[in-house]
């Protein structure tokens, strides 16, 4: 996908004054399905291998690229080159669409996402991915945010000559202010698969409290849980169990997030269920805008290390 | 009358010291404490790895940064103490924000 990190979602509406005793309470719109593992997720660090030089320029206000350059043993080195457009349509301060996000590489495989809202509540996406002049992944997604609840279609795939295809549709309720219940429902068509249909229903669930939020989703492919905790401004916690019934293997993690501003410092850790642990570290450099990354993953029963180190240039 | 014994044989007498029960006892003993000690000692050397590596990997680039901030900001007291005289080094890092770089 595109390099420089895409726009995140509107924040929600904040609809609350303080809660009326005696009237209902104020329902908030619980954000969309793909975010409610998102805190805990953040927590974690995602190990890299090998060099990665990026240089980032912005252009204009609207128009930013950037080079990047990998250099690995383990996955293919290369260059590639990555290009955001922002637009000038602006719902808050932070958050201007459309977005155009791609990076390409010298023979032709490109990522590309196109996020656009169309009004405060609907907001539409979709990404391509192209690899030896063939598309390997396409999908299109539209959100829909109401006042108290988030639904939205994914449709994936869609192969209209070989009559192939994904579409998963997710709804998400905000019940009380802090639990918000949804199902998701995954639907699958195709002459690969057997029976020329399937289905599967989850349901997800996520209580949100002061200090910390857990967050669940249960379906006939497995359980994921996430547990995601601020213990002080400095240091986060996050625990995640996912359980796939299809390979019939489960996992736990638990990680940590450390920010120090002072010393221009996020520090990420893990430790696994599988005995691998894992950190990142990055830094700025000041006073010249860059940004240096060192990532170190040990996998103890493989005896497998991997280590990354990257400069980020803008 | 004396009995005519080879070394060997008077040696592999002594074996018939004790009963033959006490004797497989003590064997078993002996073998099983020597297979626990290597088998600790290689629970030792493995578990200190684990340790150890998590801990370089987990906590020490952490450590050493966090070290590091204190010592500039130790450095940068003195220095202010230095320049403006022992009273500035009481308001700490509460300076108006520096110029970049130091």
């Amino acid at each position: 996908m595109g390099n420089v990190m895409a726009s995140s979602t509107p924040p929600a509406p904040a609809a609350a004054p303080t809660e009326d005793k005696a009237a209902k309470p104020v329902l908030e719109n619980p954000g969309s399905m793909d975010e409610l593992h998102k805190a805990c997720k953040d927590v974690f660090p995602v190990n890299f291998e090998g060099a990665k030089i990026m240089v980032n320029k912005g252009l204009s206000n609207h128009f930013q690229i950037s080079h990047t350059l990998n250099m690995s043993s383990v996955t293919p080195s290369g260059y590639r080159f990555g290009a955001t457009y922002v637009g000038t349509k602006q719902f808050s301060p932070t958050e201007a669409f459309p977005v155009l996000l791609g990076d390409i590489d010298p023979s032709g495989n490109l990522n590309a996402n196109i996020i656009h809202q169309f009004s405060e509540q609907v907001r539409c996406k979709f990404v391509a991915q192209v690899q030896n002049s063939k598309f390997m992944a396409s999908q299109f997604s539209a959100d829909y945010r109401g006042r108290d609840f988030t639904s939205s279609l994914t449709m994936a795939n869609i192969d209209l000559i070989n009559d192939t295809g994904v579409i998963v549709g997710h709804y998400l309720q905000s019940v009380t202010p802090r639990v918000a219940l949804g199902a998701e429902l995954a639907y699958q068509y195709g002459a690969q698969v057997p029976g020329g249909q399937i289905a599967i229903l989850s349901v997800a669930g996520k209580y949100k409290a002061p200090s910390y939020t857990v967050s669940g989703t249960v379906g006939a492919a497995g359980a994921h849980l996430c547990y995601w905790q601020k213990s002080s401004d400095q240091i986060q916690f996050g625990c995640e169990l996912e359980t796939n019934l299809r390979m019939q293997e489960a996992v736990g993690s638990v990680g940590y997030q450390v920010d120090l501003p002072k010393a221009n410092l996020v520090f990420r850790g893990t430790v696994d269920s599988n005995w691998t642990v894992g950190a990142v570290l990055e830094k700025k450099l000041q006073p010249l805008p860059f940004t240096f990354a060192l990532s170190g993953m040990l996998n103890h029963p493989k005896s497998q290390f991997r280590l990354g180190c990257g400069l980020i240039i803008g | 009358m004396p009995i005519d014994e080879t070394l060997a044989e008077r040696l592999i007498g002594l074996t018939e010291m004790l009963p033959a029960p006490v004797r497989t006892a003590s064997g078993k003993v002996i073998q099983g404490s020597v297979a626990g000690v290597k088998g600790a000692y290689g629970l030792l050397c493995s578990s200190s790895w684990v340790f150890f590596s998590s801990a370089a990997i987990l906590f020490a680039p952490l450590i050493f940064e966090i070290e590091r901030t204190q010592m500039e900001e130790m450095h940068k007291q003195q220095q202010r103490q230095i320049l403006l005289g022992p009273n500035a080094a009481v308001s700490g890092s509460m300076m108006p924000p520096q110029a970049a770089g130091m």
